[in-house]
Formats: C-alpha cells, structure tokens, sequence
C-alpha cells in the first residue's frame, strides 16, 4: 500500500468530524461505528515522526500549543513531561482509557474510532521520554474498547511501525479505577485504590519510577502533534447526556456549550429541549458543577477561559436536565453514587460522604429545615481537601453547585414541602457505585 | 542590622497527615492540643498554617506530635 499520501489540512487536526452516539449506561460502545483502520489513519493524517533523542522538541511542541491533560485535571502536558524527564531515567508510561466517570464515553471514541491516533501519541511518548515500560489501562468490562485496542496493535505490529513493546492491563470498573494514584497503585501492589502520594508519580511512580500517566484523548492530540502539520489551540472532546442517550462530539476553543448541545439535537432530537430550553446543565461529571442554563449556554469549551470564571471542563460531560425536573433529585441520586463509590480509606471521605447523601435524601424529599441546611454547610466544610484524592472534593463540588443552581427549588421545598417542579424519579438513571 | 544574607536560610515546617494511614485514634489530639483538634468523627484538623523559620522548639513541637501517631500518618513536611 502506498503510505505516503499527503493528508487533507481540515481533518488532518481533528480527532472527529461528526457526533457519535452511544448509549446512556454501561461502558461506551460506539453505536454503528467502525474503527479507523491504519491505512486509512494514514491517508488521513500520514506518518507520524520519530521522536526518539529529540525529547526538547516535542516539549516545546506541547508547550507552544498548551496542550493540558484531557482526564479531568486539565494539567499542562509540558509540565508533566518535564517533571517526568529530569526526575531520573527509564521512566514508566500508562495510557489512561479506564474512563472511570459513568456518563462519559469520550475515551471509549477515541479508542474505539482512532486508536491509532492515540498509539501515535503513546509511541511518541515513549520515543522521546525513553519509557522501559508502556501501559495501556483498560476497563475490563470494555470488551469493545479492548478489542479496538488489541485490533490496532496486531496492525501496527504486522506493517512494522517500530512501536515499542505495549501492555494492556484491565482492571474491573469502578468510579475510582481511572484516578491516577489507583493506576500506580494497581500497577505496584495490584490493588486499585487510591493510594497517598507524599511525591507525585511524575518523580515516584509504580515501583517508585517516575511515572507519566496522560489520558488517552490527550495522547490522541499528541499524536496529532507528533506530525509535521501545526495545531494550536487543541479542541475538546465533550459527551452530551441526555435521556435519549450520549452524544461525543469535538469542540473547538471558540463553540460554546450551546453549540455542542445544538450539534447532538441535529443528530437526534433530544427530550431535554423538545418545548424549550433546558433547565440546566451538569459540567464535568458526577464531581462537576450544576449550571442553570442561562449561565452554561455561552461559555466556551477552553479550560483556560472557564477557570478564569470558577467553572471546570472536567471530564468533559455536558448533562442535560430539563424543565420540570427536580434538580435535587437528580442531585440525591448523584450523590448516593458517591457516597457508595467511596474507597472508604480517609476518615473525612467515609464518614462525610453518606452524610452528605443523607442531608440530600432529605433536600429532595421536602423534609429539610434550617437546621439541615446549616449541618450541610458544616459538612461541606468538614469534607473538602481532607481526602488522599480528590474524590471527596467532587462530592463538595457538586453539592454546593446544586445549593446555589437550584436555590429556588430548595426554598420552595423548605417553606412549602413541594418542588417548583416535577415530584418523581431523577431525570437521568444513576448507576450503582461501589468499588469494592 | 544583621546582613540577612549571611544568616542560615528560612524554613518552613508544616505538620501534614496521611488521611489513608490515619484510622482516627486521636493520640496527636491529645499530645498537642494547641495543634490538632479532631473533627466530628474523631479525625485530625491541622491548625494547617506552616511554622515560618522553624527553629528548634518549632521543630521539636511538631515531632513529639507526629510521634504521638500509633500509625505514623503524621509527618513533617519542610520547605526552603
């Protein structure tokens, strides 16, 4: 086959040109899509080049376009690497595709649509970082996200691409099994809980080597950095939730949430707008923030420009809630997933996370008093910044996100026992959590 | 006026907590009152501000705390 095909400039540095759709629950799943094959990946996006000995100028790629990490953090890649490099040699390399936020199915895409574009970016790493061992960390129940995986290999290995050797490890799913001290701890003790880093893995990592752990959607825009074609200012990949299902698409710096919700309805008619607007939005994830509507439509999917207003990308979720939906609700149910999602390892995290569940039980049934909403400021503030990880600190998040989007809701249900809206289940079904 | 550059350089000495380690025992509460206080389900509240030029009744305070610790979750964290 002829590989050197020079590639068209527009697709050349999108990861996706269209929305694709998979359904609400379970692990993503691609529906009536096909992976990339490596002819193909080539044709669109042509070779990649080879990064070994010139670690210098992929860092200053990555720093002139600022990229930063696509698992929830949004950490700037350079200074990761950087961190990793002159931490010592031989560093360790893992590919982050566990995806363990729920409803986001962004990382199963990219997987399952480009592998290729992400084991560019993975060897690209490997190359210039002089990685001794490279991983890529799956959820075991992704069964089509591992054959995807396992596929790109076979073809890689059979055209010779000079890949270094790659593991996939698998790990059963859970809330926590994508948190990055979890990975190195599976990957050291084989126990996949988080672990308290006194360093950070960059510098001690699995067996106490420095450790890159980059998420796969990031090492996908690596892989589209790691080629002649210049890209500034990296796009996102977001997934819509919506009753009818979740929709990934790619936004670039300039789209709003709007647009990205606008683009789903154009492939599928969603419930969440079908008479107007919606009530509000969840950004980021089970630990992100509720936005009314008002507030989330305008803004821009650019980290940088998010946080300069409080807000977060996250994992890149854009749920949906509708008029006449309970927020609290939706909010309780949430909630209890944290609390059952607790590795049950900080004090603070164990005992804070089932009262936090507990006070939002009662917010959502209309049996709360001043009394509550005080112990649930308290709470809060007992819980936030004490855990080992972050999970606790998204619990916090999402809590006092809902006291304030949906202040309205809790008046009426203090002061007159009912909601402003809907009584009933929660708009969007809750899986169970639980990690061991 | 002593020439500030010639002195010994300042440190910063911070009592910090392994909350995976820390099974809520209380013992550094009890040691160092003045330091810990324990929250509404018996884990350690740090007064969480760093000693600035620690020196060594500074540094012998927040030992015997982190000593106290049946579980070692207490250590001192220092920084220039």
């Amino acid at each position: 086959m002829n590989l050197a095909v020079t590639p068209t400039s527009a697709k050349a540095t999108a990861i996706l040109n269209h929305v694709v759709y998979h359904p609400l629950h379970g692990p993503g799943l691609a529906w009536a899509e096909t992976a990339q094959t490596l002819q193909h990946h080539l044709a669109q996006y042509g070779q990649r080049e080879n990064w070994t000995g010139r670690l210098p100028a992929l860092l200053a790629r990555l720093a002139n376009s600022a990229l930063t990490g696509r698992g929830g953090a949004h950490f700037p890649a350079a200074r990761k690497w950087h961190a990793v490099a002159t931490a010592g040699s031989a560093p360790a390399l893992v590919a982050n595709g566990a995806e363990g936020e729920p409803w986001s199915a962004k990382d199963a895409t990219v997987l399952q649509l480009r592998p290729h574009l992400v084991l560019d970016g993975l060897a690209a790493a490997a190359e210039s970082l002089e990685a001794a061992d490279v991983v890529i960390w799956l959820a075991a129940e992704a069964t089509l996200t591992i054959h995807a995986v396992h596929t790109a290999l076979v073809e890689r290995s059979a055209a010779q691409l000079g890949d270094p050797p790659i593991r996939v490890v698998t790990a059963p799913h859970h809330y926590l099994s994508g948190e990055s001290s979890s990975i190195v701890n599976a990957l050291t003790t084989g126990v996949a809980l988080p672990a308290f880093q006194r360093q950070p893995a960059a510098i001690a990592g699995i067996h106490s080597r420095p450790t890159l752990v980059q998420n796969v959607e990031t090492l996908a825009r690596i892989g589209l950095l790691a080629r002649p074609a210049e890209i500034t200012a990296p796009a996102q990949l977001v997934t819509v939730v919506s009753q009818a299902g979740r929709f990934v698409t790619e936004a670039h710096p300039s789209q709003t949430i709007s647009d990205m919700v606008t683009a789903a309805n154009t492939k599928f008619a969603l419930p969440e707008l079908s008479h107007a607007p919606p009530q509000a939005v969840l950004l980021g994830g089970f630990g992100g923030a509720w936005l009314p509507w008002t507030e989330a439509a305008g803004l821009p999917l650019q980290e940088f420009t998010l946080r300069q207003g409080g807000h977060s990308l996250g994992a890149g979720v854009i749920a949906l809630l509708p008029q006449h939906s309970c927020g609290l609700r939706q909010t309780s149910s949430i909630m209890n997933f944290m609390a059952e999602s607790s590795a049950r390892q900080c004090g603070p995290c164990t005992f804070g996370l089932p009262q936090l569940a507990d006070l939002f039980d009662k917010l959502a049934s209309a049996r709360i008093n001043r009394r509550s909403l005080r112990k649930l400021d308290q709470t809060l503030a007992l819980v936030a910044g004490r855990g080992a990880c972050h999970h606790p600190d998204g619990a916090v998040r999402l809590a006092a996100s809902a006291s304030v989007a949906f202040a309205a809701d809790i008046d009426s249900h203090r002061r007159r026992g009912r909601c402003l809206n809907g009584p009933g289940r929660p708009w969007l079904a809750v899986p169970r959590g639980g990690v061991r | 006026m002593t020439d500030q550059s010639s002195t010994t350089p300042t440190t910063r000495a911070r009592l910090r907590v392994d909350p995976i380690a820390c099974d809520g025992i209380g013992m550094c509460a009890h040691t160092a009152p003045g330091l810990i206080t324990l929250d509404r389900w018996g884990f350690p509240l740090l007064a969480g501000d760093s000693v600035e030029n620690a020196d060594g009744d500074d540094l012998r305070e927040l030992t015997t705390a982190a000593a106290a610790c049946p579980r070692r979750a207490l250590f001192i964290e220092r920084s220039r």
